[in-house]
């Protein structure tokens, strides 16, 4: 499974956001795309999940154009969790992630043995089985994000897309969140490719990083040949240190004191 | 395993539960107001009189006045109260109703026309009314279209199309005020004097909508949860957007062209639903659908039996006894939904 994107040009209206875009996406790694705010991660994202339209350029999904997928048929091979999405609070943590089967059903069925395997496996894997039966205003800001997490999961897709998936958590379901994320990508070997913000957290869970300026890309690579002092000022105009502690398998960023 | 598939029959169980109580209180409703009116029966004399051989004034009211009449507010009620949750689904907006999409205003802006300029056709009343119901949505649609429909662009085309018919129907009001007492009754919308006839036609038509309406509640449901994420779920968001509007537009336009328009009932019948079995339309629909039925039904016999030898038009009783027990209800159980 691996995602080919060449040449990707993607805007709204007389807006062009993203331009000549080259990203290649591979099963089994962890993705993470950075950038300023505006920068166009998200339209990315969006473009290679066909949540948006491209207008120039061309993705392919294992050597299959994007554009030629049934609406199913794409779930089934990509999960996405958009930055915005929303659930009626009285839906029941085990609903909502049985929503994740729907690529598999026709209209009228409902879920099958294999199907309450799936999600059952799904809110496992995400630490959700036991507040199954909660409903999803009871649960907290990172449970839900857990949740969603396992809705997407549900899918069975080949690559997970998250969108800012860590935004509004505080600190500790941040790291909660981005465990989960690795765990579930070194279990099961499912690809991950998503928007950070915490630079920190994307140059210790990320396999691969690119950098997005201004709609075009900067760099790509590995974390740390990416993440640089250099990088740092050019694209989000940030004076900093990368700092290698002892013990840590990745390097920190200190950045300049504020006043 | 097990414990689950029990905790999956206890939510099934208080569908059914709710489902049975409102389909007794239907039974209830429909033997109460077969029997009070300006002539009042008991039921064991409906019973014996309607199954006499021979003809009796017992038989006459009951079967050819107030039974049609009855089961006209049933299939009104649950027509109305399917489109609108419908709606809500595909608006992500619990204000949404069938008057948010035009079908009131355009039906309105057809009778008023017909009635007031065009009185020899009175009789295909109901054809212009359907059309210029169908047409008003229609004209939403094509404005807020822009590479897709968004619920916001639905709401605010809806808004300025729905204002401007309504400026045309005043006025046409305004020249016309001699004539209006048509116009009036069916602006209110009401049951008096409806035959087998109108019902026979109507049957045809809600009973289609109400089968179409139980295809939507997949796609319903996974509107609920954002545009993207549906998309992303394999959804086909547009598509299923114009196919739950064109089936909620239908059976709204189908009750509009026969008793005009009845408001509060698509609005308010699916979040009193949604507060007795939840959000999950598998669940929401069917008893969204019998409640509709339960309550029209009661507004409507309310309005013919409340003040002696005067009938009020189901619409205004709908009204004035929906909204504060809408509220009542949203004081009580608010905390589950609306925040």
């Amino acid at each position: 499974m691996e995602i080919d994107a060449c040449g990707l040009q993607v805007g709204y209206g007389d807006i062009i956001v993203v331009d000549e875009m080259d990203i290649h996406l591979h099963k089994g790694e962890i993705t993470t795309i950075i950038g300023p705010n505006g920068s166009g991660k998200s339209t990315v994202l969006k473009a290679l999940t066909r949540l948006l339209k491209y207008r120039k350029g061309s993705v392919y999904l294992n050597q299959k154009n994007l554009q030629k997928f049934e609406s199913k048929e794409l779930a089934r091979c990509v999960g996405v969790l958009p930055q915005r999405h929303s659930a009626p609070p009285d839906f029941k943590v085990k609903d909502l992630v049985g929503y994740g089967r729907m690529p598999y059903q026709s209209w009228y069925k409902g879920n099958s043995a294999e199907d309450e395997k799936i999600i059952d496996w799904a809110m496992k894997a995400t630490g959700v089985y036991e507040m199954r039966e909660k409903s999803i205003q009871e649960c907290s800001g990172g449970e839900s994000q857990r949740v969603w997490i396992a809705t997407v999961l549900a899918q069975q897709p080949d690559i997970m897309f998250l969108d800012e998936p860590t935004t509004y958590l505080d600190i500790s379901h941040q790291l909660e969140t981005m465990r989960l994320v690795k765990k579930l990508n070194r279990e099961s070997g499912i690809g991950v490719v998503m928007v950070l913000h915490d630079l920190s957290q994307a140059l210790e869970v990320s396999d691969r990083i690119v950098v997005i300026k201004d709609g075009k890309k900067y760099s790509e690579g590995k974390p740390e040949e990416v993440i640089t002092q250099k990088m740092m000022w050019e694209v989000y105009h940030v004076e900093c240190e990368i700092v290698w502690l002892k013990g840590r398998k990745a390097p920190l960023i200190a950045y300049k004191e504020i006043c | 395993m097990h414990t689950r598939t029990v905790r999956k029959k206890c939510g099934v169980l208080r569908m059914s539960i709710v489902l049975v109580v409102l389909l007794v209180i239907l039974a209830v409703l429909c033997a109460v107001s077969a029997a009070v009116g300006s002539a009042g029966y008991t039921i064991v004399e409906i019973l014996q009189r309607t199954f006499e051989e021979g003809s009796n004034p017992v038989k006459v009211i009951v079967l050819n006045l107030r039974l049609p009449r009855i089961l006209l507010a049933v299939l009104i009620g649950a027509s109305l109260s399917s489109s609108g949750a419908l709606l809500q689904s595909v608006m992500r907006n619990p204000l949404a109703d069938p008057g948010t999409i035009g079908v009131s205003a355009g039906a309105a802006t057809a009778a008023s026309t017909i009635l007031l300029l065009i009185p020899g056709m009175t009789g295909s009343l109901p054809l212009f009314a359907f059309a210029g119901a169908a047409l008003a949505c229609f004209l939403i649609y094509s404005m807020a279209w822009k590479g897709g429909v968004d619920p916001t662009r639905i709401i605010l085309s809806g808004v300025a199309i729905n204002s401007v018919l309504g400026a045309y129907t005043s006025l046409l009001q305004l020249l016309n005020s001699d004539s209006l007492s048509g116009v009036l009754a069916f602006m209110n919308g009401s049951l008096s004097g409806k035959s087998w006839y109108q019902f026979k036609t109507l049957a045809v038509y809600c009973i289609i909508g109400l089968i179409l309406s139980f295809f939507c509640i997949k796609s319903a449901n996974a509107l609920q949860l954002g545009d993207e994420m549906a998309k992303s779920l394999g959804v086909k968001v547009n598509a299923s957007r114009i196919f739950l509007s064109a089936v909620s537009a239908f059976l709204a336009a189908s009750t509009v062209a026969v008793a005009g328009m009845i408001g509060f009932v698509g609005l308010v019948v699916p979040h009193i639903a949604r507060l007795l079995v939840g959000s999950d339309y598998k669940a929401m629909l069917p008893v969204s659908i019998v409640l509709g039925a339960d309550i029209l039904l009661l507004a409507d016999t309310i309005g013919r039996t409340i003040v002696p030898g005067m009938e009020i038009p189901v619409g205004i009783v709908m009204a004035v006894c929906g909204g504060p027990f809408f509220l009542y209800m949203l004081r009580k159980k608010g905390g589950n939904y609306g925040n």
